[in-house]
């Protein structure tokens, strides 16, 4: 069961946003660490759907790491102190050191963003974004987001099929590799000419009115929230400049 | 309150598709368009819906006029027409209900809601048009549904909704009828005759005449872009149409070859020869496409069992029957609170040179059994035998040579750049060196009438050919089975006819047919039997389908 909402989507998204400019910002793995533990992993925990969460993020974050682990873990030219060697390989500290930095901050780029993406309610998002006045243009591509990747996902799917009603056997490893480019050439050019179709529809449809568009859905935004919104962001870039020049002036 | 005068429609390659049509809509009247593909329909209703295509290289020369403003085409420097305006004034819905979807609407409620609010209307005034349209529309239980999940007859009835929510005073309908079972045929035209009786001019655009028509109703034949007649449906279906490929709807499709042959034994033991299909009541070119098709790889039971060069490994072994479904099973998942979907405990056989229907409303599990054949679908419980061997794990791609599909979907079945390696991607797929793939792929293409359009991107061509491309690019692998789902949805007459044929001669040469559809005349005339499927399971058949059959001309 997703969780009960408290804030808008508009507020969550942006707040993940924010933790991802102070942990590049701040820099330092002690941060990205009490981040992690203290914000990122309460919140897939509360997500009401953690299990998926967790597995996107490890299907996301792992490779990440792992690879992070073996580039700098290894191979990290400035490293002197030497744990192990094997050839042209070097275990060092502070290789390890620089790797867990990395490997905690692309944690929290990835736990607070998809946290905040899996768990945002699209309709909703749009429909703040339309009462805030938002450009209709963007809002649509935001928004087609909720009809289109299944579309697109869907539509691959049955390109697939008819190509093997004649004759495509997917298999694995180079085969299925082979089986995805066949399917993205028709699957783009599908995409091109129902774009087009598509551009007249909306035209048809009123959307290159320049009136403010209205919305269907109720405003579920506050006040507060708006001032929040702005006094986060206020806080984070004055905090990131101040951060940055007392940095920088050591 | 609209009147369109067509001097002429050209398309940049010069291809004239409108020449002297003149058609006028006043409120509460119905225009219906009809013609066989090609005809101009579909440039008739953009032109209605505003669309002249002077952005796009067409050559407009006419006018139009709204509400008594008259804009001229073609006399100089031509008039602009602003779509959402125009489109406030007159509603269109083009073909194909998925493709007019906003695809930004997570309800069926903001899906009618998205013109409206787009021109601005507050949210107040937005929420009582979204709930006087569904009451209208019979939708209201469906407002909270997200759109793509619904069923034909309930999307086409969104769209037609999403379309007068800016309440115009005409309405222009490409098809929109297309694939649609009964009873949502008759939902969605209950819902025009609504609209009519509230005083909207319609106009719909049909490759059909159809069977019920308002008495009141006008009809407009169009063949190769001029109008062929002008009149009520009375004289319309006495008018002899048929000559301009104008078929009526729910008519028998014309088999030359005396239609259902013998019983399937009879007939594999005296095939008739596929070359004796189609030539009088077919176009010489689409004829000479059926008389040129290769036949089948199953053959009648006196012929020696050689094997022609190039011919798939896969033979009709012995008297095994080409199909075999026994107590089939399969569930779709299914959300939480739906009942889930599926079939149940299916028994289905098809012998060689036999051709089967399966009827049902939307929904019955038509399609599920049809994708049991080539392994799209796998059973939860229950056996598939194709021609004799147990489908078991064989991947589809493997079957691809004894059982042939068509998609109800013509366009998600196209993948390839030109209509030659269209038809030759399977015959390549089932490893036939590239000559020998483009020679098969080149008598498919003959044997549907299409040999002249093989270089062109199949999305070039019309829908009726497209959907031909498809059936040849089965054909090109000579599978023994056929399983077409709806195969005549959306064709015009000739097109219906020449599957008509295409399938009988099929059959003739000992292969056998599987189809899926909801053209019953066409079930009827082109089937020895037809088997009725309702919430997925099998009804029991009344004495012998067959024999009840009336006799197809």
């Amino acid at each position: 069961m997703p969780r009960r909402r408290i804030f808008n989507p508009l507020t969550e998204l942006l707040a993940a946003a924010l933790l991802v400019v102070l942990v590049l910002v701040i820099n330092r793995w002690q941060f990205s660490l009490a981040v992690l533990v203290a914000v990122i992993l309460p919140a897939v925990l509360l997500s009401g759907r953690p299990r998926r969460i967790g597995l996107t993020l490890t299907v996301v974050a792992a490779p990440l790491l792992l690879s992070s682990l073996v580039l700098h873990g290894l191979f990290f030219p400035e490293g002197t102190t030497v744990l192990a060697q094997w050839g042209f390989a070097r275990m060092t500290v502070e290789g390890l050191e620089f790797a867990a930095l990395m490997g905690l901050r692309m944690a929290v780029f990835a736990g607070a963003l998809l946290t905040a993406t899996m768990t945002a309610s699209i309709p909703e998002l749009v429909s703040t974004m339309t009462h805030r006045g938002w450009n209709r243009k963007l809002v649509f591509v935001i928004g087609s987001a909720v009809g289109l990747l299944p579309h697109v996902a869907a539509r691959a799917h049955h390109i697939l099929r008819a190509q093997q009603a004649r004759g495509l056997v997917v298999g694995g490893g180079l085969r299925r590799f082979k089986a995805l480019l066949m399917v993205s050439t028709p699957l783009v050019t599908g995409l091109l000419v129902d774009a087009s179709e598509r551009t007249h529809m909306l035209e048809a449809r009123g959307f290159s009115s320049t009136v403010r568009r209205t919305s269907y859905l109720p405003d579920t935004d506050s006040a507060a929230q708006r001032a929040a919104r702005w006094a986060m962001t206020g806080v984070v870039v004055v905090f990131s400049f101040l951060w940055l020049a007392t940095g920088a002036a050591k | 309150m609209i009147a369109l005068e067509c001097i002429s429609l050209a398309y940049d390659d010069n291809a004239t598709a409108l020449v002297d049509v003149t058609l006028a809509v006043h409120a509460g009247e119905q225009v219906q368009v009809v013609g066989p593909s090609g005809s101009g329909k579909t440039t008739l209703a953009r032109l209605l819906a505003g669309r002249t295509g002077g952005d796009a290289g067409t050559a407009f020369r006419g006018a139009l006029t709204l509400e008594g403003t008259r804009l001229e085409f073609g006399t100089g420097t031509d008039p602009r027409i602003d779509p959402a305006a125009w489109s406030s004034r007159v509603g269109y819905v083009a073909q194909g209900a998925w493709g007019q979807l906003s695809m930004m609407s997570s309800t069926v409620a903001e899906e009618i809601a998205f013109g409206p609010a787009n021109r601005g209307m507050p949210a107040g005034q937005l929420r009582t048009t979204v709930r006087d349209i569904a009451a209208k529309l019979q939708l209201t239980d469906l407002l909270e549904r997200d759109p793509r999940t619904l069923s034909g007859g309930q999307l086409q009835r969104t769209v037609i909704a999403a379309a007068i929510a800016s309440e115009p005073q005409v309405l222009v309908l490409d098809e929109p009828f297309q694939g649609l079972d009964e009873s949502a045929t008759a939902d969605v035209a209950a819902v025009l005759e609504l609209l009519r009786a509230h005083g909207t001019g319609l106009v719909v655009c049909e490759p059909l005449l159809p069977r019920r028509l308002p008495v009141d109703a006008r009809v407009l034949a169009l063949f190769e872009g001029s109008a062929v007649f002008e009149g009520p449906p009375g004289d319309a279906r006495g008018a002899g149409l048929r000559r301009y490929g104008v078929g009526l709807e729910g008519a028998p499709p014309r088999l030359s070859s005396a239609g259902r042959g013998p019983t399937p034994a009879a007939r594999t033991a005296s095939p008739t020869p596929a070359g004796a299909a189609g030539a009088a009541s077919v176009t010489p070119a689409r004829a000479a496409g059926v008389a040129g098709l290769t036949p089948a790889r199953g053959r009648p039971a006196g012929d020696p069992p050689d094997r022609a060069p190039g011919l798939p490994e896969s033979r009709p072994k012995g008297d095994a029957l080409l199909v075999e479904l026994e107590c089939v099973s399969f569930t779709y998942p299914a959300q939480p609170d739906e009942a889930p979907a599926g079939i149940r405990s299916v028994d289905f056989s098809l012998e060689r040179g036999e051709v089967v229907a399966l009827l049902g409303s939307n929904g019955s599990g038509k399609s599920t059994v049809l994708q049991h054949l080539n392994g799209l679908l796998r059973p939860v419980s229950g056996v598939v035998r194709i021609d004799g061997r147990e489908l078991g794990r064989r991947p589809t791609g493997k079957l691809a040579a004894t059982v042939g599909y068509l998609f109800q979907n013509t366009d998600q079945q196209l993948f390839e750049r030109t209509v030659l390696r269209e038809v030759a991607y399977g015959p390549r797929a089932a490893g036939k060196k590239r000559g020998a793939a483009i020679g098969q792929a080149g008598d498919a293409l003959a044997g549907v009438g299409l040999s002249g359009y093989a270089s062109l991107h199949p999305y070039e061509l019309s829908f009726v050919r497209r959907r031909l491309v498809a059936l040849a690019s089965m054909i090109a692998t000579q599978p023994l089975l056929w399983v077409l789902d709806e195969p005549t949805a959306g064709l015009d007459d000739e097109g219906r006819n020449l599957i008509g044929e295409l399938i009988r001669a099929h059959a003739a040469t000992g292969g056998g047919v599987v189809l899926a559809t909801h053209d019953v005349a066409f079930a009827e005339a082109v089937s020895d039997r037809t088997v009725t499927l309702a919430a997925g399971r099998v009804l029991p058949a009344a004495g012998s389908p067959a024999s009840e059959a009336p006799p197809s001309q």
